[in-house]
């Protein structure tokens, strides 16, 4: 047990979990801008169309998240059934690559969250400025791709 | 855009205003800075018939209520994109020339809507009232009954956090003859309904309210509680068979919708021709129209105007004039002003970036997307949706972006190797064990990361380059060559040594060295250019050297382009995330289902949620990186005097 935390394989499965963790942001996001949508679908019901496209786009960050657990799963071997034995420090390295994701996504997906969510409300005044809500959602989004970029980057450079 | 001013007789006015509507060119722009100008003042004053169009307003607003409820009975099915039903003018001119019987049927359901909404408001009343007798069920004296010879009878409540027996023993401290009997109870009030001599009726009220009593009383009521609840629920029986009759009745006036369509358009078009007289200046027997145009149809015009025998002058819009903005692009970059107009229309001494925009477009979407099926169904479902469909506006264009997306995407699928992302190899391993595995054009972008996060770079310096490219033009087409050589040129130079500098050597030896020069000369062209506006020298060293800071927007503009190399990558996994869990059951029944049902939901995700990241990062790229170079938007639209119709598309016969 006291060995476990210079267990590579511990460390690089504690990466892909950290990476995972983006989906917290993204359903805090998601949630925000889920509550202004329902607001303004009560006002006019047709807006749930352009209203979910919206709420949807602080979801990213958790989709970004399982993608780099999911590749770090995989270049360990834990999803073909023969896991390879790790040293400590590629376990580490691992567990440091998925840091930018795991951190940013939250991050970004709850700022995402209430950009998108103010957005909403701009289109339930507005509605044909549907476009620019998404612009400004995109904006902050494109850190979280960053990281996303930056942790792929960096686990694609592990040598095992 | 041009602009034009024509004067008539009055005696042509409504002919030629019909005219000028079939023929939809012409902004016909409002006087009311002329009405106020003292040289106008004294000969024209404003033309208009306002009455007329309030009258058509409230037909209006009376018709479209009647087709609001006629859609509601309406059970036919509903088509998936609402179209313009097409009509030639003959067949509508016939259409309309008999109303009479149509506004009867409109005047009908009206009827018949008013009394479903007092058939509504009656049923909510009586609801409301049976509510309030529902507690004073169990209560079994009649209601009208409130005195007797000697005793008072009363109802009445209390709250919920009484207690009921310390009333009950307060009540039979004070006297012994008066019974108070708890009728039900609720999460807020004691139903109570007390009897006792009138005599002392004053004192049992003074107990009660101490504990926070009111009396209720029951209006107009007859019997008991439990008989009027009956009574009324029968009565709610009888509504909603009312309600259920006016609705059938209503119903059958479904048929008409048509009919009472082609009168709201009629109306529609009868309101904007009166309306538009408001644009018009009268004197006693002439008027005067001034408009816009655009340059192609000035031919047209002519011939109208000079048919009608008016006097008219068609002209170039004064310098730095705000004229109405009218795209006009081939039939390929036409659809991509669906994007500009999402963002905003050019201003007027701006320019249309649709055509440099659209290639760019089309080719970061299909990036970002990558796969051969996903884009084959979209191309397929948009060309379905327009064969089928007649659509208008920017649903049309839009699904037309989307059809040469959805192209691109299966361009950049084949180039990647992904059809549906890895499921075939998936499928061949599962069915068959074998390790077939489909060979990209290209690369793969999960293997070679970095070969597409260079090419997405250069992908992104091409469009920025292209964006000031269009920004040179502009200053050279307004007469500033030297603005474009110094803010443009010079930045091309500079970031072109850079790059050289940088990487040269690796591509072509001895190339980082010509870099390093061009970097110095045009650094130092922008140091000694960029400061021109300010008047002292140091003034202009200053800001010529703090210029060079924009080096670092550019650098993270270019990087911005990566995002191309990230959500390629996320489809790409995501697809093998669902290929793999497809894959758990195992070679056997259930597994094969498995597999199945997992493609088919998982790729149905994946496709929505990156479709979704395509459109608005490719928009994003569009909108910061590539309009932040040069464009400038905020123009109005052009908005030609025409048939405003909802329903039908009038189409003019060839004669």
């Amino acid at each position: 047990m006291n060995n476990i935390l210079v267990s590579g394989n511990f460390l690089a499965i504690l990466g892909a979990s950290v990476a995972a963790l983006a989906g917290i942001g993204s359903a805090i996001g998601v949630g925000i801008a889920g509550q202004a949508a329902a607001g303004v679908v009560a006002e006019d019901p047709k807006k749930f169309g352009s209203t979910l496209i919206l709420q949807a786009l602080p979801g990213t960050q958790g989709i970004y998240g399982l993608l780099v657990a999911f590749i770090i799963l995989n270049k360990i071997g834990l999803l073909g059934g023969s896991m390879a034995e790790l040293s400590a420090v590629q376990g580490g390295l691992f567990l440091a690559a998925a840091l930018p994701i795991g951190v940013v996504g939250i991050i970004s997906a709850i700022h995402q969250g209430k950009v998108a969510a103010s957005g909403i409300m701009l289109i339930g005044k507005r509605p044909e400025e549907i476009a620019k809500a998404m612009v400004y959602a995109a904006m902050v989004e494109t850190y979280a791709v960053l990281a996303l970029l930056i942790s792929f980057l960096m686990i694609n450079g592990i040598a095992i | 855009m041009k602009k034009i001013s024509t004067i008539g007789l009055s005696s042509i006015k409504s002919s030629l205003i019909k005219e000028l509507m079939d023929l939809g060119v012409v902004e016909i722009s409002a006087q009311d800075s002329k009405l106020t100008d003292p040289e106008w003042i004294s000969y024209v004053k404003k033309d208009g018939n306002e009455v007329e169009v309030l009258d058509c307003d409230a037909k209006i607003s009376k018709i479209s209520e009647v087709l609001n409820s006629l859609e509601k009975y309406d059970k036919s099915k509903k088509p998936m994109f609402f179209t313009r039903k097409s009509i030639s003018s003959k067949d509508f001119e016939n259409a309309i020339s008999d109303l009479s019987k149509t506004e009867e049927n409109v005047a009908k359901v009206l009827e018949m809507n008013k009394s479903f909404n007092e058939l509504s408001s009656e049923e909510n009343k009586i609801e409301t009232a049976i509510l309030s007798l529902k507690p004073w069920a169990s209560y079994e004296i009649p209601l009208e009954l409130t005195e007797t010879k000697y005793t008072s009878i009363f109802t009445g409540v209390v709250p919920n956090i009484v207690d009921v027996e310390k009333l009950k023993s307060d009540l039979r401290e004070k006297t012994d003859r008066c019974i108070a009997n708890l009728v039900g109870s609720d999460k807020d009030q004691h139903y109570f309904s007390i009897i006792c001599l009138i005599k002392e009726k004053d004192d049992v009220y003074e107990i009660l309210k101490q504990y926070g009593f009111n009396t209720v009383a029951f209006k107009d009521l007859k019997g008991t509680a439990a008989q009027n609840i009956v009574q009324y629920e029968n009565n709610l029986k009888e509504i909603s068979e009312n309600k259920s009759k006016v609705e059938k009745n209503i119903t059958d006036y479904v048929p008409y919708k048509e009919q009472i369509q082609l009168f709201y358009d009629y109306l529609v078009i009868e309101r904007d021709k009166n309306k538009i007289l408001g644009n018009l200046l009268n004197t006693d027997s002439t008027f005067y129209i001034e408009g816009w145009i655009p340059e192609v149809s000035k031919e047209q015009i002519e011939n109208v105007l000079n048919k009608h025998q008016c006097w008219f002058e068609i002209y170039e819009p004064e310098e730095g004039e705000q004229t109405p903005i009218a795209m006009q692009n081939n039939s390929f970059t036409q659809p991509f002003e669906a994007i500009t107009e999402l963002y905003s229309l050019p201003s007027s001494s701006n320019i249309d970036p649709t055509p440099y925009m659209a290639p760019f477009y089309c080719l970061f979407f299909g990036l970002m997307l990558a796969d051969v099926g996903y884009g084959l169904i979209m191309a397929a479902a948009t060309y379905m949706v327009l064969k089928k469909f007649k659509l208008e506006g920017s649903i049309q264009k839009l699904m037309r972006v989307f059809f040469y997306c959805g192209i691109s995407t299966a361009f950049w699928g084949v180039m990647f190797g992904s059809w549906f992302g890895d499921a075939i190899p998936a499928a061949a391993k599962l069915l068959f064990n074998s390790d077939f595995t489909v060979k990209p054009l290209w690369l793969n972008p999960m293997e070679e990361p970095m070969t597409l996060l260079i090419v997405s770079f250069v992908f992104g310096i091409i469009h920025l380059f292209t964006g000031m490219a269009v920004k040179a033009h502009i200053l050279i087409r307004d007469g500033n060559p030297l603005d474009a050589l110094f803010d443009i040129g010079f930045w091309y130079g500079l970031i072109i040594g850079l790059i050289l500098l940088l990487f040269g050597n690796t591509v072509i030896p001895g190339s980082g060295q010509i870099g390093k020069w061009m970097s110095i000369i045009f650094a130092l062209g922008l140091v000694l250019t960029q400061g021109r506006a300010k008047k002292n020298i140091a003034g202009k060293l200053i800001s010529g050297v703090l210029s060079l800071y924009n080096i670092t927007s550019y650098l993270s503009d270019v990087l911005s382009y990566s995002r191309l190399l990230a959500l390629g990558l996320a489809t790409g996994v995501v697809s093998s995330v669902m290929s793999i869990l497809g894959s758990m059951g195992g070679r056997n029944v259930f597994g094969i289902l498995l597999f199945v049902v997992v493609m088919i939901i998982g790729h149905t995700f994946n496709f929505a949620i990156n479709a979704l990241g395509a459109f608005v990062h490719a928009a994003r790229l569009q909108y910061v990186e590539f309009f932040g170079k040069f464009y400038e938007g905020g123009g109005e639209p052009f908005k030609p005097f025409t048939k405003k119709t909802k329903y039908n598309r009038i189409i003019k016969e060839e004669i």
